[in-house]
């Protein structure tokens, strides 16, 4: 069982399934909501995941057409990332993830719209935006 | 001048100052406000802080006796930490920045708190915790 809570402790859930898919996302809306250099997600599936305390403090935020952001209302911590038309599929933040998620990261992406203060120095693949889009001149 | 605002545009701030000492910290507590790998931060003069536009949108939480950290109600974008014992100092995620700061994290610290699925990488100094 994979476990995860938010900073304040107020939100808490548990993943019953594997994590798999993970990606650090370097776009800027993704900088913007975690705050940081970049965000870290992997993915489960919806039915795997059970919001165990806290989910009246669960904030939705829709910050593109179809994808909800959601975090801690108390505590700000970013929590998920979800498609409406992928409702069976929660991309979850790997920060807030309590001890080993079972998974690692694979590769970066939108790494076009990264930080200027943030150099990435590891070997995994690096894609202008998504895995698979047409490369842009 | 530096400009920065949230996801969603309710908040913005100026910093008319120079930032300083960037780096990122790899502590549970910052892991965990920013749903993140780590937090890369710096310190900014609060004199030299101005919110522009949306203040009242900054929900404050006391993550541990005397530090505050802000972030946006609407959209959940960490904005700043305030501290009790200096109230001179801000601390300032870097992410919420719209502008180049100019300044890039010049060390890791608090890396034997640092996500099992994070390895560092780069060749920036690490403290185990945070050196004094």
């Amino acid at each position: 069982m994979i476990r995860g809570s938010c900073l304040c402790a107020e939100v808490r859930f548990e993943i019953s399934g594997a994590l798999t898919g993970s990606s650090h996302c370097h776009c800027a809306m993704c900088r913007k909501a975690h705050g940081a250099a970049f965000g870290t997600y992997a993915a489960a599936n919806a039915s795997d995941f059970h919001v165990i305390s806290g989910a009246d403090r669960i904030t939705r935020y829709r910050s593109s057409p179809g994808v909800v952001r959601t975090f801690c209302s108390r505590c700000g911590s970013t929590l998920q990332w979800l498609r409406e038309s992928k409702p069976d599929l929660v991309d979850v933040a790997l920060g807030v993830i309590d001890g080993d998620p079972g998974v690692r990261p694979s590769s970066h992406i939108f790494v076009g719209s990264k930080a200027p203060w943030h150099e990435i120095t590891d070997g995994l693949p690096q894609h202008a935006t998504r895995p698979g889009a047409p490369q842009q001149n | 001048m530096l400009s920065g605002s949230c996801l969603c545009g309710g908040v913005r701030y100026q910093i008319d100052g120079a930032l300083s000492g960037a780096l990122n910290c790899h502590c549970s507590m910052c892991r965990k406000a920013h749903g993140a790998a780590f937090r890369s931060r710096a310190g900014v003069r609060a004199t030299d802080f101005h919110w522009v536009q949306g203040e009242e949108l900054v929900t404050w939480y006391e993550t541990s006796p005397g530090t505050h950290r802000g972030f946006c109600r609407a959209c959940g974008t960490k904005l700043l930490s305030r501290f009790d014992f200096d109230p001179s100092v801000y601390g300032l995620p870097l992410g919420a920045l719209d502008d180049d700061p100019g300044v890039k994290p010049a060390r890791h610290v608090f890396v034997a708190f640092k996500a099992p699925w994070f390895e560092i990488t780069d060749t920036l100094p690490q403290h185990p915790e945070l050196p004094r």
